[in-house]
């Protein structure tokens, strides 16, 4: 269907059409690869001769494997920063991929099926058709139910993974943090019950603590004490002499009185998250938060222990995992921390049975050549710092935070991933100025990006972000909302069948999802030749970058991104030449060559289509392997938060965010949409995604829209049926859905009784209105359109977006 | 899996644990792409729905396909003898015989029959007659089955002659279809169907189908 759908984009187009906005025709023209070429390459140059800072690379995450070379290597080459993966502060993971490499040196987190017995879902699907390797995880977590694994899932309505759990506990959206706070405090302060080895040992819980908050270091190495319980003095953390950690008490160091961190933890999850309060904010009764968390320890077997492969092991088959609808919220970053917590505090984070950072934070590499090769390592105070990475700045240590040079002003942000409170308000310009940005937007490359409808309010987006550049590109292989409201020229993209993709999953290692089964790198190649006149990006971009005479640039910024993106150095004799002449085909070669040997090039691997190889049990369960800890204590964010206070205030915003953010231990803030108390708008709304559809990518696709129009909920907007029939409503009902700021979308209403009385849900990314797409067009609703994207609705931390929003209903009578 | 199919004493059934699947619609994509099944016909049809009252609601999908009975309505009622069954218990439909009334429609209890009357486009709005792969579909439908004629899911016998499973079993992510021979007591079809308390749907109708389901809980 994707490969011969007649909607799809077979020859270079051009905008005829000078009006640019939501809704305008852009009266498409087919021009020539030529021309399309000539045009790009002299509009680049321009930028590139004068100031190739205003550049600006959108990107979709829905093809990320693609993305891995032309994007970041275009970027260097070229000499700008602005790149974001639209879509990312809402439908990716601010607070979760931060807090995955914080805490587990992964983008992901998920159980370890093979052992797993009890897992707390809060708001995400993984292992029922979504998360990454989505398809393998579906049989993992078949496997595990099938015999006997407990699921249950904090979500406010009956989602796929709900209607599989042993137990669906419906939750206000946007409050699974407090949640999770107040469970552990039962674990800790009720039953008293935490893996003390684990926190002595893998964790910053025994650190010793300051009246001011900070470690108490020696005076010597500036090394983080800890307090020996045997020996009764203060030692270095990494003291070989120490006898034994104290977690609880007081101690006087010098002339400080100082607490193991753990201790504050525990009074502070006692302090401020008591049951009666964390129900209140939930919805969530006391008896089932208290029944949860007690079942969650029981399951964990604090102190049992297994043997794999010879290698004897903590079993901890207890997890608590998240994901997008707990994290797409104001509280992003500490929500997917505090969720995270209750996997350490019982010891069960990349041990068999536990909760398993996904992506993969430890490969000791293929037999033969050792790579991919990461393993994490400890920083001076023995917290973890991942190797690789995927982005430009690590999860930890903190980049510093420092004027901006980005448009968005990310990398003014220590704990960004992504932001779109800059770029998608209004006062876009205004914070430019404000923040000492003195270049102006140029040109947007957009691959296969749909950010008109995947950043919230589509007229806000492109109104104030995209209609800012003076030309855009697009590679795409169908038309949007997003080319027909802005591109200048798109290009006809080939797609999954037509290329050669050298790494299909990202990072490289997904398909390795947990266990002790196979490594698998698995490579993509076309079984046809493009169709009409489709080109590779690829292919496209290296054309590019030789027009611009920049390919010399463009190949030393592969051979530097190779080594992080992909797991360890490059053999001289597989760099690319920058004096060379590289087709596609041959770079994906060189980086096969590299990572598996001469033998093993892409003309090998092809007649397969992968390489495995035995996962070993140093990798799969590697926490007890490698030297490292992780913080249940944040000491860094305290200065983070100062030195980014500094820096917003030099600029004349003291007020920028609430940098009680940075306060070292877990907390639950308030959305917006928690603090409404406007009695009309009485419904929260959130969006869900049916298993079978990405992103905004494949509504279009004729056989998922005729699921989608069969399916009982997909193309309705759902609501519980007593709260519908209190308000007059009966299914099939055309409705109204308004937000605070008067925005409204309309559609038909399924009373059902897997939502929560007070909650509204639709599909996220329905509604498309593209003339491109006729497929889709119309079908189900946009609910984009109803969130609200502004300082207020931004997580202070990592900049994750809000995607709550309160609303009224009413009956449509047009 | 490779199946001997000169042995007359092989029955062919699927088990579909209820408890696996969670409501993807793989089957019914992967069907469509293998059978070349025009809009609107969906040989491995899901049925999803809901029970219970909030907050103990709980939300099923139900896979289904031609259930290939052993004593099928369908072939009972076909005045002209295009319905068959052959040796392995699968139900099919001789093409030139069948004269398009429509009683196997009527009278199959589990609505698993269908007619087409005409190759409906997936894409109605292309410039374009038809796409390259319809063009494909359409030629593949009609050297099948056609218009104005039954047509039914036949669990792929043409892929499972050449070595393969049906796709709606290959497809599935979760591994919730099992394909095998009930007959043979040994077969992982009928160590399912008596470990797992494997029910048929609607025993009542008297016709015993060859597709048990697994219970969701």
């Amino acid at each position: 269907m994707t490969l011969y759908d007649p909607h799809r984009i077979n020859y270079p187009v051009k905008r005829t059409n000078p009006e640019k906005g939501v809704g305008v025709d852009p009266k498409w023209q087919r021009i020539s690869w030529e021309e399309a070429m000539d045009t790009i390459v002299s509009k680049l140059k321009a930028v590139y001769e004068k100031d190739p800072r205003g550049l600006y690379w959108q990107a979709t995450t829905v093809q990320t494997s693609e993305i891995r070379f032309a994007v970041p290597a275009f970027m260097k080459a070229f000499g700008f920063k602005n790149y974001w993966v639209s879509g990312g502060g809402l439908w990716c993971g601010n607070g979760a991929h931060f807090m995955n490499g914080i805490m587990h040196a992964a983008w992901s987190v998920i159980p370890d099926w093979n052992y797993n017995n009890y897992t707390i879902y809060f708001g995400c699907s993984k292992g029922h058709g979504a998360g990454h390797a989505a398809l393998q995880t579906a049989q993992f977590v078949a496997d595990a139910r099938a015999r006997g694994m407990k699921a249950v899932v904090f979500d406010p309505f009956l989602s796929t993974q709900a209607s599989k759990a042993h137990e669906w506990v419906p939750c206000i959206v946007g409050t699974d943090g407090a949640a999770a706070l107040g469970m552990i405090n039962v674990i800790l302060n009720e039953l008293n019950t935490w893996d003390a080895e684990y926190l002595k040992l893998k964790t910053n819980a025994a650190y010793l603590i300051q009246p001011d908050g900070h470690y108490k270091r020696d005076t010597k190495t500036n090394k983080p004490l800890i307090w020996d319980t045997v020996d009764n003095k203060p030692k270095t953390f990494d003291d070989e002499t120490i006898k034994d950690f104290a977690l609880l008490g007081e101690f006087q160091v010098d002339d400080t009185k100082c607490v193991p961190s753990f201790q504050l933890f525990k009074e502070h999850v006692k302090k401020e998250y008591p049951l009666e309060k964390v129900s209140q904010i939930t919805s969530v009764p006391v008896s089932t938060l208290r029944r949860v968390a007690t079942e969650f320890v029981q399951h964990a077997q604090i102190g049992s222990t297994i043997v794999i492969d010879g290698k004897k092991l903590p079993l901890r088959p207890s997890a608590a995992i998240f994901f997008r609808g707990s994290q797409g919220h104001v509280n992003s970053g500490w929500t997917c921390l505090s969720i995270d917590l209750l996997n350490h505090i019982i010891g069960a984070a990349d041990v068999p049975g536990g909760a398993f950072g996904h992506g993969p934070p430890v490969s000791m590499g293929y037999p033969d050549t050792g790579k991919p090769n990461t393993v994490p390592y400890p920083c001076p105070d023995g917290l973890m710092v991942v190797k690789g990475w995927v982005y430009d700045h690590k999860p930890y240590p903190l980049s510093e935070p420092k004027p901006p040079t980005r448009l968005d002003l990310h990398d003014m942000f220590p704990c960004s991933v992504y932001n779109a409170f800059t770029i998608c308000s209004p006062d876009w310009e205004k914070y430019r100025k404000q923040f000492g940005i003195d270049y102006e937007p140029s040109i947007m490359i957009n691959f296969g990006s749909n950010s008109v409808m995947t950043m919230a309010n589509a007229q806000q987006v492109t109104e104030n972000f995209l209609k800012k550049f003076k030309f855009i590109f697009s590679f795409n292989i169908i038309h949007n909302e997003f080319t027909e409201a802005v591109a200048d020229i798109v290009l006809p993209d080939t797609c999954f069948l037509e290329r050669y993709t050298p790494a299909v999953t990202f990072p490289s290692t997904f398909c390795h999802p947990t266990g002790m089964d196979h490594w698998v790198w698995q490579i993509r190649q076309p079984v046809v030749k493009p169709l009409y006149e489709r080109r590779d990006f690829n292919e496209v971009m290296l054309e590019i970058t030789k027009r611009l005479g920049i390919q010399n640039k463009y190949y030393e910024s592969i051979n530097n991104l190779i080594p992080i993106r992909y797991g360890g150095e490059m053999e001289e004799k597989n760099k690319l030449n920058p004096k060379g002449d590289y087709t596609w085909y041959e770079i994906c070669d060189r980086l096969i060559k590299d990572r598996f040997g001469d033998g093993k090039g892409l003309e090998e691997v092809k007649k397969t289509g992968f390489i495995k190889w035995k996962a070993k049990v140093e990798e799969t369960y590697w926490r007890w392997f490698v030297p490292v800890r992780v913080p249940i204590y944040f000491e860094y964010f305290i200065d983070a938060g100062k030195k980014l206070r500094k820096v917003t205030t030099d600029f004349g915003r003291p007020d920028l965010f609430d940098m009680s953010f940075f306060e070292p231990l877990a907390q639950w803030n308030p959305c917006p949409s928690h603090t409404n108390k406007n009695p009309e708008f009485d419904l929260w709304g959130f969006s869900w995604r049916p298993s079978f559809h990405t992103q905004s990518s494949t509504q279009c696709n004729p056989w998922l829209d005729e699921i989608s129009v069969n399916d009982p909920f997909v193309y309705l907007i759902q609501i519980n049926e007593e709260t519908g029939k209190k308000k007059g409503l009966k299914d099939g009902d055309i409705i109204w859905v308004e937000n605070p700021l008067g925005r409204k979308i309309k559609g038909p209403v399924k009373l059902v009784q897997g939502m929560h009385p007070q909650h509204l849900g639709i599909a996220g990314c329905h509604g498309h209105w593209a003339k491109g797409q006729p497929v889709s067009k119309g079908k189900g609703q946009f609910f984009d359109d109803l969130i609200i994207v502004d300082e207020a609705h931004t997580d202070s931390l990592t900049l994750g977006s809000d995607a709550c929003v309160k609303l009224k209903i009413y009956k449509c009578n047009e | 899996m490779a199946i001997n199919l000169k042995s007359n004493m092989i029955k062919y059934g699927i088990v579909i644990d209820l408890k696996r699947c969670y409501g993807c619609y793989s089957c019914t994509a992967a069907c469509k792409a293998a059978n070349n099944t025009p809009m609107g016909v969906d040989f491995a049809k899901c049925i999803s729905g809901e029970t219970g009252i909030y907050p103990a609601a709980q939300r099923q999908m139900l896979p289904t396909l031609c259930m290939q009975c052993e004593d099928p309505e369908c072939k009972r009622v076909c005045p002209t003898g295009a319905t068959l069954q052959n040796e392995n218990g699968i139900v099919t439909v001789d093409k030139n015989i069948c004269m398009g009334c429509g009683y196997c429609m009527m009278a199959c209890p589990y609505g698993q029959r269908h007619k087409v009357s005409g190759w409906q486009t997936y894409f109605p709005q292309a410039k374009e007659e038809l796409d390259a792969y319809q063009s494909y579909a359409k030629g593949k439908w009609e050297e099948k089955y056609g218009y104005g004629i039954a047509s039914k899911c036949d669990f792929c016998m043409q892929r499972v002659k050449d070595g393969r499973l049906p796709a709606c079993v290959e497809s599935c992510p979760a591994k919730a279809r099992t394909f095998g021979d009930i007959n043979n007591p040994e077969s992982d079809v009928s160590i399912l169907i008596k470990r797992d308390r494997g029910f048929q749907l609607n025993p009542e109708f008297g016709t015993n189908p060859s597709v048990y389901y697994l219970p969701a809980r």
